[in-house]
């Protein structure tokens, strides 16, 4: 098990145990919370959607972090999307490797400019990392054809029933129509053409 | 607390190992059952296992649990995507090809055939892989992905035309762009008949090698300009059959006994099988100096690569037969050339490579009969729409007679360095500035010399 891992649940444990809920749920979070040491991410997730259903609201984050270590990007999203801004820099961080996964990169670049140094060294060093790998890719002006792709992925999980995620692909598009025209602006002579004809 | 987690630990996953009891709880059970029915619904077996069995651990009689534990359990010796996965893990391409093909002919799961595509482009089967990719590219969620590999296939049967219109379709998907955008450039100079040119000029410090040289004189430079022109023809793509050939003329400005000009033309075979593949070529080349008939050569050539993962070597063989006109004619004789290779990506944007080189030239003439041999390393790097190469090479060449004439068996030691920025300019054209350099070192101190020869050139190359 990787020295950040071990970190990570540690955390996860000792912020369950510093927000121990009264009732059952707090056995299920704990179960979730040495599983997910453990690196067993799907009994870790098992763990923590019944402790949700048990009423800790706080799960929801925890399974959307394991959901992330399963490559379950869109299903982590959506797990955050419902849980709301709980304001743990863990929640944070793995919800920022949601979006990144995901391929929602204004959404993980901003949560991960967000940390700042509440998460740690270990966490923050990763978090740097992730953004210097996103800055490249954030800094040149979308292409149209990119555009049109995550506004039908939107429909797409709107279709679904997804509503939640839907949403996230929708805002994602927002976001980088608005740098597209940022860029532009900033370089008017810069090559406007889609690359694609798109 | 530890023993249900020991439990899990143990079987967690497995849906057909024994339930152990643990004591009643009907309201987690209920909560376990609910996430156990969710898991299946999104298609995540093994969480779905791990939430019945705690289920039914807690409510020995909950008869939905126990149902569908054992569907789980039934079937899964019998998914064949499970085993593509894991025989994906374990590096059985082949293996992993023929579980996807059985899952999507089961059911028609566009992931399997995706990924059975993927396994078959690997393999080199590529009839194989494009039917499969074809069929995951109806699927819109895997559109993308399946183009990609569907390009990649229409690159390596060398349709460069259709190999860039499927790239820029993967495009679309951002995740794939750059790769897709990137590879779809290079299909525009890729196809069945390849045409390029080259416009190069620079200048060279020491064209007539010297302190000394074999003319005994001083280092003189020099500026030069190049052109050459290539033409390649593969009807069946990156396998099978190929022809080529090929012209350069090199000018110096005022120098001119040592323009260089030249033709060659080849025919060769390539196979290719899976990650492997082997060349063999014939070729003949024709050159003149100063306006004079200079060499004819013969060359024989077979190579042969292997890659694994993100690493590949390459072994090469090659036989010349030459014979030098006139003045020239006692370099005439057999030269052999074999070197082994090994290139590593050591990431997406750096490929790293090493290679030990050995050479003999049994020239008509014993004291120019010579062996050689030494390292080489070379790095490549990707910069958007650029190319940085570094080449450092250092060779040991030992003659094999005693000169009269220099008073001295010679024996040399060269230092290569060589560098280059490539830029594509447009989709067919590229500009190029380079520099290499050599510091010879000879115990015959008149054949020690420096050379640097920086150059900028333009390139054209056409795929059809």
């Amino acid at each position: 098990m990787s020295g950040v891992v071990v970190l990570q649940a540690a955390a996860l444990a000792v912020l369950v145990a510093a927000n121990a809920p009264a009732g059952g749920a707090e056995s299920h979070l704990l179960a979730g919370a040495a599983h997910f040491r453990a690196e067993r991410y799907d009994a870790a997730l098992v763990e923590f959607r019944v402790a949700e259903k048990l009423g800790e609201p706080e799960a929801a984050g925890y399974a959307g972090a394991a959901l992330v270590k399963l490559d379950r990007f869109e299903e982590a999203v959506e797990t955050f999307e419902t849980a709301g801004d709980g304001g743990l820099p863990l929640h944070d961080y793995y919800r920022a490797l949601a979006c990144y996964g995901a391929r929602l990169y204004t959404c993980a670049d901003r949560l991960l400019a967000g940390l700042g140094d509440r998460s740690g060294p270990r966490i923050a060093e990763q978090a740097r990392a992730i953004r210097a790998e996103l800055a490249p890719a954030l800094a040149a002006a979308p292409s149209e054809t990119t555009l049109a792709w995550y506004r039908a992925r939107c429909q797409a999980r709107r279709a679904e029933g997804r509503a939640a995620l839907a949403a996230a692909y929708c805002r994602e598009a927002d976001a980088l129509a608005t740098r597209a025209g940022t860029t532009r602006a900033a370089d008017p002579d810069g090559d406007v053409t889609p690359r694609n004809g798109g | 607390m530890l023993a249900p987690l020991l439990s899990l630990a143990l079987a967690a996953m497995d849906p057909c190992a024994p339930v152990e009891p643990l004591p009643p709880d009907p309201a987690a059970a209920q909560a376990y059952r609910a996430v156990g029915d969710s898991e299946l619904a999104a298609g995540a077996r093994d969480s779905a296992a791990a939430a019945y069995r705690e289920a039914l651990a807690r409510d020995p009689v909950d008869a939905a649990s126990r149902a569908a534990l054992a569907r789980l359990c039934a079937a899964r010796g019998e998914d064949p995507f499970q085993e593509g996965l894991r025989k994906l893990d374990a590096e059985d391409l082949a293996g992993a090809a023929r579980a996807f093909e059985a899952a999507f002919a089961a059911d028609g799961s566009a992931p399997a055939a995706l990924l059975g595509g993927i396994a078959r482009y690997e393999l080199g089967d590529d009839a194989s892989a494009e039917r499969l990719l074809r069929a995951a590219e109806r699927e819109p969620a895997h559109r993308e992905e399946a183009r990609f590999y569907l390009g990649l296939v229409a690159l390596r049967a060398g349709d460069g035309t259709r190999a860039a219109s499927l790239l820029e379709g993967a495009a679309a998907n951002p995740a794939l762009a750059s790769p897709a955008l990137d590879l779809a450039r290079l299909a525009r100079r890729d196809g069945r008949l390849v045409l390029s040119f080259l416009a190069e000029s620079g200048w060279d410090s020491n064209v007539n090698l010297g302190p000394g040289g074999p003319e005994g004189v001083a280092p003189r430079s020099d500026g030069t300009a190049s052109l050459s022109a290539s033409a390649l023809w593969r009807p069946r793509g990156a396998r099978g059959p190929y022809l080529r050939a090929g012209g350069l003329w090199h000018e110096l400005a005022r120098l001119d006994a040592y323009d260089l000009g030249g033709v060659e033309a080849a025919a060769g075979w390539q196979l290719r099988a899976g990650n492997r593949g082997a060349a063999a070529e014939y070729e003949y080349a024709h050159r003149a100096l100063g306006g004079e008939d200079y060499l004819g050569a013969h060359r024989l050539l077979a190579s042969g690569w292997l890659r694994r993962g993100r690493a590949a070597v390459t072994g090469s063989y090659a036989v010349r037969f030459e014979s030098y006109a006139g003045n020239w004619s006692p370099f005439s004789g057999v030269l052999q050339r074999a070197e082994a290779r090994a290139s590593l990506d050591a990431t997406s944007r750096l490929r790293l490579g090493v290679a030990y080189a050995g050479a003999r030239d049994a020239a008509d003439e014993p004291v120019l009969s010579f062996w050689e041999h030494g390292p080489r390393a070379e790095a490549r790097v990707l910069l958007g729409r650029a190319r940085l190469g570094v080449d450092l090479g250092l060779t040991f060449r030992s003659y094999d007679a005693f000169d009269a004439a220099l008073g001295a068996r010679r024996r040399d030691t060269y230092l290569d360095g060589a560098t280059f920025l490539e830029v594509d300019l447009a989709d067919r054209w590229i500009a190029r500035a380079g520099v290499v350099g050599r510091h010879a070192l000879s115990n015959v101190d008149a054949l020690s010399y420096d050379q640097v020869a920086p150059s900028v050139a333009i390139g054209y190359t056409l795929g059809r």
